[in-house]
């Protein structure tokens, strides 16, 4: 199964933020809700994920997790390729 | 043998001219399913009208073999170009009684059982015309050209088959077509294709059924074909033609809504559902029909948006017709065909995801900033897939939204 790495991932969740206007900064513990990266474009950016890699996460895999900053993004969307 | 006012009529059909008359086939087995080309279906009509013979007539695309089984097993002879399979349960037919699958866009085709009468909802003389008919044989878009022509003087038939359909502009400057009906799907495609090219058919009748008309496809036809009346027709299998509008507007008048009139269908709106008690339905459909299309009545017309159920997406709780995302991306200047649909996400369960053939030279940004400026967020498109062609079905529908 193709996976993308987590630079990859962050490249993707830079696009979803940069359609919305932002930019995504380097600190990984930088907080969503500072960035107003919300609960669509966190779906966004697992279904651009799907499309890079071809496959359908398993969503309900890593089970329920606080997802707070950007670090959190990217180690969701690890394990969920993962699971 | 029974003579119809459209005997005289031209009917083209495998680039042959020939007349309602002429196309008198030899006998056809009773109750027979004729699965074939136009002109197999055409001539089949014909010889119902003669012999009252019990008639399904499709495309031989459209029934799989399961299908034409059961048909064996309801007491059907099955006429392909392969020859006659008997029935497998044998039954005396049901004379003048026709049968229409419907198109199964939401599932399994279905049999409704029609007559020539109640397929003729054309009753008033028309003025003399030129139909292309692209229609698939057999669903009921194509019985309503067909009995208008079989009907009146003055209707000739240009019947397209699916293999031609990509040349239809063509044929019909051939062969002199002042009409034309299709679905939305139908036009949208020709105007991608076509383009200005089409401008060359001088059409003085643009028609359109068989899904949710929206305005801007109204307004485009009216552009391409300023000579024409553009008219939409909301019909089905079940309910038969219950609207016809013919004032460039998408929807219908509020005020046709509750208002009963002799032979006229009776239209009412029930939980944002269209409601028909019409005199074109099929047997055993007396009554009020649900018809499983979702409206939305504003203050002078009724839209009807999509189907009931499959329309609704529901992004983490809140919900968006899948119609309504759609006339949205329709009426984008660059975009000549959209299907939306749910598509399963983390967090809020569907995101709304949308197939779009579009301008190659706009950015999938710039239709998702249209999106976004008149939907609420929830309803904007998360991705956009661009497809090369407009997908078309047997039936010119869109499959989905």
């Amino acid at each position: 199964m193709a996976t993308l790495d987590r630079s990859r991932i962050r490249d993707l969740m830079g696009e979803v933020l940069a359609a919305r206007g932002g930019t995504l900064p380097a600190d990984e513990s930088t907080e969503l809700r500072s960035l107003g990266f919300r609960s669509l474009d966190f779906s966004e950016l697992a279904l651009r994920v799907e499309d890079e890699t071809g496959t359908e996460l398993n969503f309900d895999a890593p089970g329920l997790r606080r997802i707070a900053t950007v670090g959190d993004v990217l180690d969701f969307l690890q394990d969920l390729q993962a699971a | 043998m029974a003579d119809l006012p459209g005997d005289r009529n031209r009917v083209v059909v495998d680039g042959d001219v020939t007349t309602w008359a002429e196309l008198r086939a030899s006998a056809l087995p009773d109750p027979a399913a004729v699965l074939g080309t136009s002109r197999q279906a055409l001539a089949a009509v014909r010889t119902h009208v003669d012999a009252g013979t019990e008639l399904l007539v499709a495309a031989s695309g459209r029934v799989d073999e399961d299908m034409r089984d059961e048909l064996r097993g309801d007491g059907f002879h099955v006429v392909t170009d392969a020859g006659t399979s008997a029935p497998t349960c044998p039954r005396e037919p049901e004379p003048g009684r026709l049968w229409i699958l419907t198109s199964g866009s939401t599932g399994r085709p279905k049999r409704i059982g029609h007559t020539l009468g109640t397929l003729t909802t054309i009753g008033r003389r028309q003025p003399p015309r030129v139909w292309l008919c692209p229609y698939s044989p057999g669903t009921y878009a194509w019985w309503q050209l067909v009995t208008l022509s079989l009907t009146q003087p003055g209707q000739d038939l240009v019947a397209v088959d699916a293999g031609q359909l990509d040349e239809w502009p063509r044929l019909a400057a051939e062969y002199g077509v002042t009409a034309v009906s299709g679905t939305p799907t139908f036009w949208r495609q020709a105007l991608f294709r076509h383009g200005a090219d089409l401008a060359k058919v001088p059409l003085v009748q643009v028609t359109l059924g068989g899904e949710p008309v929206d305005q801007p496809i109204l307004d485009r036809l009216r552009e391409t074909f300023p000579a024409a009346r553009v008219s939409w027709i909301y019909a089905s299998s079940e309910v038969g033609a219950a609207v016809v509008v013919h004032d460039g507007r998408a929807g219908f008048p509020r005020e046709w809504l509750d208002h009963a009139a002799p032979g006229r269908p009776l239209l009412s709106v029930d939980g944002h559902e269209l409601v028909v008690r019409s005199p074109h339905h099929g047997a055993t459909l007396d009554g009020p029909v649900r018809t499983g299309d979702r409206v939305e009545v504003t203050a002078d017309r009724v839209l009807i948006i999509g189907r009931r159920g499959s329309d609704e997406i529901n992004v983490g709780g809140a919900k968006i017709s899948a119609g309504v995302v759609r006339d949205v991306l329709h009426a984008h200047p660059a975009v000549a065909w959209a299907r939306v649909r749910a598509r399963r996400a983390p967090i809020v369960g569907q995101v709304v995801v949308a197939d779009v053939v579009a301008d190659p030279s706009v950015a999938d940004a710039d239709i998702a900033r249209w999106a976004a400026e008149r939907l609420p967020e929830y309803g904007v498109p998360r991705r956009l897939t661009r497809l090369a062609e407009i997908p078309v079905k047997e039936t010119l529908k869109t499959d989905v939204g």
